[in-house]
Order: C-alpha cells, then sequence, then structure tokens
C-alpha cells in the first residue's frame, strides 16, 4: 500500500440550478494526502477546494452532481459507499472541523454535553466516563478550567476557545486517522490564530495524524505545512512540498497568488 | 488604472449567475391566483355599469327558483337574481378587503418604520401599545367595535383596517431594526441621507418581501371577517349583497333543498380566499432583486 | 508633519456603551491622532480594540462620549446632525464589507448618483458625466453603471464603494477594513487603486485594518490600538522594525509571513483580558504583561515621547530599567501566567 490515506481521483462535478442546467465547477481535480503529513489546499473563493473537502465526507450540497472521479481512502472509494458505511467512517475515521466553530456548536446543549455526545457516539459507554474524557480533551487543548468551561454555553466561549472545543471534538473525542479543517482560523485575531496554528500541528505530529488545511493564508501554510495542492477556479494547477512551491512555483497562478500574498516583497 | 485590471479579476461565480433568465419564471400558482383575482374586479367593475336584474327587487322571480337559463345562479327567497346580488357583492367583499388592507399596510408600515428605525423610546411605547392591543381576537374585536360605532360601510372598512396595523407594524419594524445597522444603511448616512430617508428609500425597499407576502395572507383573513360580519348582520344594511350576509340569508333554504342561495356566495368567498393565498406563495420570490436580471 | 497639513485631529475621544447593571462598557479610552494630507495613518488592532468605534465615532455614525473631533480646524462634535452633511462633503468612509455596504436593490448608478444628488446638489448633465469620471477613477467601464451588486465580483462592488466615497471630491476618507473581505489577488489591486487615489487628489487616510502586511504596505504612520486606547504609535518602519510596546511586539510576533524558512520567535501574552466593563484606572495589559511593575497597575500610562515621532504607552519600556529581553519570553511568562490566571 503506497504512503497515501487520501486519494482524489479525476473529480468532476457541477451545481444543477432549479431550472435543472448544469454549471461545472470541479474540473478533474486529482491530489494525494500521506500519511502523517500536514497537507495544505490552497485557494480562493470559487476555488473549489472546500467543495471537495465535503464530498469527501460526503456532505456536499445536495445540488451538486458528481460527474466523474473517485475519492480513495485506503483504497476504497468513498463515493460508492451507502449512507450507513459513511456514517460509519464519518468521526471514526475522517473527521472535519469547519470555519465558525461557534454556529458549528449547538446552543441550547452546553459545550461538554456536545463533547460526551460524540464520545459516547463513537466509543460507547456511560454518560459520567464520557463527560471525563470531554473535560480531558478540552485540558489537551489547553483550555484554562476545563471543568468548568464544560459546563458552560457555546456563547460563553470566545471564537478561538471554541475553535479550540471543535478541534478537541474532531481530533481527540473522535480519534480519526484524517481530520480536514475548512479555514478553521479565518476571522479570528492573528494571535489566536496563531495560538490554534500551534495547537493543530501539534496534534498532527505528535498524533500522527494525516491533516488536510484547507485556507487562503499562505502565511499560514509556509510556517506549518508539508505539502501544499493548489487549485484555482475548480482546477488543481500545481502540487509539491511546501518548499518547493514557496521557493519555486511552477505555474503563473501559483506565482501570482504569492506575490499577492507577499506585498512587500521589495521591502522585505 | 485600465478596464482590463477590473476584468481580470477573478470571479467565477458570475458565471452561474449570469445564466439566470431575464424574466422571471411564473409558477401556476401565481398566475391562477391573478387570474382569479382579475375576474373578481372585472366582475365588480362591470356590476357598476350592468346586471342581469337590478340585485336589490325582490320579486323578480317567484322566491327560490333553481338556477336556471332566466336566472343563471337562481333567486333567494325573496326572488332576487343571485347573479346579479353576486356581481355587486363583489365591490362590497373585494372593496372592503383591499381598502381595509391598504389603509392597515400604510398606516402600520409606516409607524413600523419609524419605530423600528428610531428605536429607543419610541420602539418601547409603541410595541407596548400594540401587544395590548392584539391581546383582543380580530373578530371579536371587530364584532365589538361595529357594535359600538354603529353601521356603515366607512365604519367596517376603518374596523378592519385597525385590526390588521398590528400586524404589519411588528414585521416592518422587526425587518427595519434587523437592518438598520448593516453597512450600507451607515453608507446611505454618509452619502447624505437624513435618517428618515435612510428608513424609507433604502431598507424598506429590501424588507418588501416578508411584507408583500405577509400582505397575501392578511388580505385572506380580512376577506374572511369581512364576510363573518356580513353573515352575523353586522356593520351593513339587512339586504346589502354582501356575500356573508347572503349565506345567512340562505340558510333556511339549505335544509329545504335550496342549496343555491348559501351555496354560490360561499364559492365566490371561497374563491376570493383562496386566490390571496395562492398569490402570498409566489410574491415574495418575485421580489426578490437576485431575481430580476 | 507640518500642521498646516493636517486635516483631521482628533483628541481624547471616548465612548462608553451602558450595559445593564448601571455599568459601562468603555470601547474607547482617550484616542487621540491626526492625519495630514496626502498621508496615511493606520490604526492597528484586534477584535474588541476599538479600531472600528473610533471610526464611526470620528464621522458620528455612533456619537462618541467625550473628547474632540475637528476637521480643518472646526470641531464638528456640536453640530446638529442635520448640519452634518456639510461635514460628509469633507470626509467619507469605505466599509469593509463589499457586500453589505451596497444596498442589493440599487444599481451602481443609483448608488453613485445618490451622493452627487444629495451631497452637490449637481444637475442631471453634470452628474451623468461625473459618473463617468467615477467609474473610470476606480478602473471600471461606464458599462458597469446599470449591473446590481449580485453581478459584481467582491473587488469590482469594493471599486463601487471606492467611487461612492469619493463622488463628492473629500479631503479625508476613512477606510475600515477596506481589503479584509476580498480574496488575496484582488487584494493588492484594491490598494494600489487606493494609493494611486491618493497621490492624485491628495488625500488624508485614516486606514483601519488588522493585517499587519497591508499595513505595512500603504501607511505612512502606525497606531496600535488596545482594549479602547493607542499603546504605541510612530512612522510605519520604526513600529515594525523596532516595536517597543509589549502588545504591539506580541503582535508583530504572532504575524505568519508567506514566505519559505522564515523562523519566527513568538512573543507570547498569556492571561485573563482585562474586561472592558468599568476597567481600573491601570495599563490595559496588567496581569498579561511580562514586564509588569507597581507603576503599571497604579495609574493608565500615558503616550510617552520617545523620540523620531515615535511615542509608546509605556513606562517601564521608556525607563529602561526592566530590560526588554528579545527573543522567547518563555521563562519569565510562566511566571506571569501564575500570576494572571
Amino acid at each position: 500500500m503506497s504512503g497515501e490515506l487520501l486519494e482524489i481521483e479525476n473529480y468532476s462535478g457541477a451545481f444543477r440550478a432549479p431550472t435543472g442546467e448544469l454549471t461545472p465547477v470541479l474540473h478533474e481535480v486529482s491530489y494525494r494526502l500521506k500519511v502523517g503529513a500536514l497537507t495544505a489546499v490552497v485557494g480562493e473563493t470559487g476555488s473549489g477546494k472546500s467543495l471537495v473537502a465535503l464530498s469527501v465526507l460526503g456532505i456536499q450540497p445536495p445540488s451538486f452532481v458528481r460527474r466523474s472521479g473517485r475519492i480513495l481512502f485506503r483504497g476504497v472509494d468513498l463515493l460508492g459507499l451507502d449512507e450507513r458505511a459513511m456514517r460509519k467512517i464519518r468521526g471514526a475515521q475522517i473527521s472535519m472541523v469547519f470555519q465558525d466553530a461557534r454556529a458549528a456548536l449547538n446552543p441550547v446543549f452546553t459545550v461538554g454535553r456536545q463533547l460526551a455526545d460524540v464520545y459516547q457516539l463513537q466509543h460507547g459507554g456511560g454518560r459520567s466516563a464520557a463527560m471525563k474524557q470531554a473535560i480531558e480533551a478540552l485540558r489537551r487543548v489547553s483550555i484554562p478550567e476545563p471543568a468548568r468551561r464544560a459546563r458552560q454555553y457555546p456563547h460563553e466561549f470566545s471564537g478561538g476557545m471554541a475553535q479550540r472545543a471543535m478541534i478537541a471534538m474532531a481530533a481527540l473525542i473522535c480519534e480519526p486517522s484524517l481530520l480536514i479543517l475548512d479555514e478553521p482560523t479565518t476571522g479570528l485575531d492573528v494571535t489566536i490564530q496563531s495560538d490554534i496554528m500551534e495547537l493543530i500541528t501539534d496534534l498532527c505530529r505528535v498524533g500522527g495524524l494525516t491533516t488536510c488545511l484547507i485556507t487562503h493564508d499562505l502565511g499560514i501554510v509556509a510556517e506549518t505545512c508539508d505539502e501544499v495542492v493548489v487549485m484555482n477556479a475548480g482546477r488543481v494547477v500545481e502540487t509539491g512540498s511546501a518548499q518547493a512551491i514557496f521557493t519555486q512555483p511552477q505555474d503563473p497562478y501559483t506565482r501570482r497568488l504569492l506575490a499577492a500574498s507577499q506585498l512587500v516583497e521589495a521591502a522585505a | 488604472m485600465s478596464p482590463r485590471d477590473a476584468v481580470g479579476e477573478i470571479s467565477p461565480e458570475l458565471g452561474a449567475i449570469r445564466q439566470v433568465r431575464r424574466r422571471p419564471k411564473l409558477s401556476w400558482s401565481m398566475r391562477i391566483g391573478a387570474a382569479v383575482l382579475i375576474f373578481y374586479v372585472a366582475v365588480a367593475l362591470i356590476s357598476l355599469v350592468w346586471t342581469p336584474y337590478d340585485p336589490l327587487t325582490p320579486g323578480v322571480g317567484d322566491g327560490y327558483d333553481a338556477p336556471s337559463s332566466a336566472f343563471l345562479l337562481g333567486t333567494d327567497r325573496l326572488g332576487s337574481d343571485m347573479l346579479s346580488r353576486l356581481m355587486v357583492g363583489a365591490r362590497y367583499n373585494l372593496g372592503i378587503t383591499l381598502t381595509a388592507v391598504a389603509i392597515a399596510l400604510s398606516v402600520g408600515t409606516t409607524i413600523g418604520v419609524i419605530a423600528g428605525y428610531h428605536g429607543g423610546a419610541i420602539d418601547t411605547v409603541v410595541l407596548r401599545a400594540v401587544e395590548i392591543f392584539q391581546a383582543f381576537p380580530g373578530l371579536l374585536f371587530a364584532m365589538l367595535v361595529v357594535q359600538a360605532v354603529g353601521p356603515g360601510i366607512v365604519n367596517v372598512i376603518l374596523v378592519l383596517s385597525f385590526v390588521g396595523i398590528p400586524d404589519y407594524l411588528r414585521l416592518a419594524r422587526g425587518e427595519i431594526h434587523s437592518r438598520r445597522s448593516w453597512q450600507y444603511a451607515e453608507a446611505a448616512r454618509m452619502v447624505g441621507n437624513p435618517p428618515w430617508r435612510v428608513a424609507f428609500r433604502h431598507l424598506l425597499p429590501n424588507s418588501i418581501g416578508p411584507l408583500l407576502a405577509f400582505t397575501s395572507i392578511n388580505a385572506a383573513f380580512v376577506a374572511l371577517i369581512t364576510a363573518s360580519l356580513g353573515f352575523l348582520g353586522l356593520g351593513l344594511g339587512p339586504n346589502t349583497p354582501e356575500w356573508g350576509n347572503m349565506i345567512a340569508r340562505g340558510q333556511d333554504g339549505v335544509m329545504t333543498g335550496q342549496w343555491w342561495v348559501s351555496f354560490f356566495p360561499g364559492l365566490a368567498i371561497l374563491g376570493l380566499t383562496g386566490a390571496f393565498y395562492l398569490l402570498g406563495d409566489a410574491v415574495s420570490d418575485l421580489t426578490d432583486p437576485r431575481r430580476r436580471r | 508633519m507640518t500642521a498646516g497639513g493636517v486635516l483631521l485631529q482628533v483628541r481624547g475621544l471616548r465612548k462608553n456603551f451602558p450595559v445593564e447593571g448601571g455599568r459601562h462598557l468603555v470601547a474607547v479610552d482617550g484616542v487621540s491622532l491626526d492625519v495630514a494630507a496626502g498621508q496615511t495613518l493606520a490604526l492597528v488592532g484586534e477584535s474588541g480594540s476599538g479600531k472600528s468605534t473610533v471610526a464611526r465615532c470620528i464621522v458620528r455614525l455612533i456619537e462618541p462620549s467625550g473628547g474632540d473631533v475637528v476637521i480643518d480646524g472646526k470641531s464638528i462634535l456640536p453640530l446638529q446632525p442635520h448640519l452634518l452633511a456639510g461635514v460628509y462633503r469633507r470626509i467619507q468612509m469605505v466599509f469593509q464589507d463589499p457586500n453589505a455596504s451596497l444596498n442589493p436593490r440599487m444599481s451602481v448608478r443609483q448608488v453613485l448618483d445618490e451622493p452627487l444628488r444629495l451631497h452637490l446638489d449637481l444637475p442631471r448633465a453634470a452628474r451623468t458625466a461625473r459618473l463617468r469620471e467615477l467609474v473610470e477613477m476606480v478602473g471600471l467601464t461606464p458599462l458597469h453603471l446599470d449591473r446590481y451588486p449580485h453581478e459584481l465580483s467582491g473587488g469590482q462592488r469594493q471599486r463601487v464603494g471606492i467611487a461612492r466615497a469619493m463622488a463628492v471630491s473629500p479631503e479625508i476618507v476613512i477606510l475600515d477594513e477596506p481589503t479584509s473581505s476580498l480574496d488575496v489577488s484582488v487584494r493588492g489591486q484594491i490598494l494600489d487603486l487606493l494609493l494611486d487615489l491618493q497621490q492624485r487628489l491628495n488625500l488624508a487616510y485614516l486606514f483601519i485594518s488588522h493585517d499587519l502586511q497591508v499595513v505595512r504596505h500603504v501607511a505612512d504612520r502606525v497606531a496600535v490600538m488596545y482594549l479602547g486606547g493607542i499603546v504605541e504609535i510612530g512612522p510605519t518602519e520604526r513600529i515594525f522594525s523596532a516595536p517597543q510596546h509589549p502588545y504591539t511586539r506580541a503582535l508583530l510576533s504572532a504575524a505568519p509571513v508567506a514566505q519559505w524558512g522564515v523562523a519566527r520567535t513568538r512573543l507570547r501574552l498569556v492571561g485573563e483580558i482585562t474586561s472592558p466593563i468599568d476597567p481600573p484606572e491601570a495599563c490595559r495589559l496588567v496581569g498579561r504583561c511580562p514586564l509588569a511593575q507597581p507603576v503599571c497597575a497604579a495609574a493608565k500610562p500615558a503616550l510617552i515621547d520617545i523620540g523620531h515621532d515615535h511615542a509608546v504607552a509605556c513606562p517601564v519600556v521608556v525607563d529602561g530599567k526592566a530590560p526588554f529581553p528579545s527573543g522567547d519570553l518563555q521563562p519569565r511568562l510562566a511566571a506571569a501566567a501564575t500570576r494572571g490566571l
């Protein structure tokens, strides 16, 4: 078996309008995620990077229609699995963290309860044992006073802290082999962003977790990621190691993106 | 900075929008609703110049004539032609309903916009007043007030519009209140609009969708209350060819087999109410500016 | 910085919001700044710093609780609201989110025509000419005039927002995070457009942003805000190459660079953030700052001039008695952490 955990192979698709017209949005997207590596998928609005990630988990929008391609997870085509099989994979094998953590958490349950619920769903067992695990997970993502925080509701968490709780849920409670993060730091203050990225890289390196980071922020990518996939308008334009992409970009779009991200390249 | 630079920007999502057709597609519910309503309006207008017989004169027929070629929809107990009475009735039911809705819409929305944009004390006072007002169930309130102020078509219209004002007020107030701190409201101030103009010229048009949708439902409701008041004999004279009144007068006939005296007015009311509901379905879609081009 | 060129002066601006229980949330706590013609002052800070509130108080979209705003020598705070129209001919604002700042029901033509009608009261022929001028000024074409916002890309919408602000030929423009909602590749174009316009029209810019890279690209001077106050202000290059205030250093060290092989040493502030509700008269960084001394909790520090047009609101740094160590402060932070939590 190759060192790839996930392989996206010639994935193409379109959005179906209410009138029935198809608008192609993904064109032969192909890339691979190496085991234990932190891979970044970068692109701007409309590049399709999030759409591919949602497809991996089978939660793409209903108006999206697949035209061709496969998504191979450990050699199995996820697109061919039925809903029951996918449910077994979600959380247990592949997990996802979304952009706005406070919106992703249910506002009427305490954070601890939500984490405990997920724990019971994944591992079974009693409520108090699950709660202990929930508090422990919060502690491991550096949330101070985890026992007190577990009894609070999502709206009482700051943006950064809620994101930590989501990461705790997705990475620690769920124990997946693959963690996908869709713009996890967008909208957070830069100091909080830095903290969250450190947490993510810790989990990846120490836990050996294969991680896919979807982002448009090349600064974060340069500092933390091993591999990079560059997407534009539904196509993959370039892939490579982070070092290669940053020091010797081949594709003109990649070069433009880098130039735009480095506004002060002359001054620096 | 040349236009070339502007065009060179990445905008893939525009492709989807450009494919939307120029003319909005009219759904079937909208067509049927509009057709029925136009039909009613046409009948009401025609009745101003012509009816088969004089609707108010009794004895044209013998009384309780079944529908026939002479009297297309039969006659009532007193022998007046049903068709003529229905046609004239359209003026009453439709006229009262539309007028009351128009008044409630304009008055309620205006106060609601002002309260929503200002916030603070004005808003609190208005809301509390509305809440007290809404403690009374609509039909009951209408009945009481009509009895109190006496009969007359103007009184009926005013009472019905009052019953509807609170709902428009709250709806408009909520819409404006939630939008007033949006950036385009701030920009409208910077561009030189006084506050009232920001509220009415900028914020209100963006809230049209929910308001219009509610108007249809409200119109259906008012039509029913109008007919109910007429059925109970309140507000209008006993011989008025208003449909609710006509149903009441035909009640005796239902048991003895003269079904047409109550049936056709009932059908007319059903059609009117149904038309409003159908229209309401499609109206809010059409007012979305994203559909326009 | 010649006094003659200063168009906008803000002195001791304050804004409090009442909170339940009779308390007050202090959003802006005594902010003073100057902006001169042809110059850009950037106001930098994270969420909760009060920078957007400062911008809105200056143009009185929010009414300030205290202080003064002087435009070209005349204070604008005492003016009755209906007289503000005159002020808006001299100072305008470009908003952050081009999706939210354009009325979805108005075409570009209507959006740009409104200020021409309301502020300048121009006749139709003059307006038509000016419309053409405006769209071309921002890199669009007259074809765009009849489009609606949903038919334009994000960058194009922001150009419309900029054109709207320029319509009345203001002297001062406040830009509230003008590129934060835009894609990376579009950002550079919009910033270049803004710089170009500034040069041509000799505009004074107050540029609000949380993005340090963008700020470095456009600003002549930078003011760093934290919890309602300016903690450091000075020329851009000095702030970036030799930041003094602990918060500025923490902020700069947290910003990632989109280049390979850049090693960053992170300066961390750990501990609970001071609540902005009824804050004590002390430095806002108390409890999080590795340099904390008794003087910090005694009174709120004022900005101290340290030469080269650079000022810092930290007596400890200025004193030099507790030398600021370079590099990561982990060992000292451990002590601060136990104290702060």
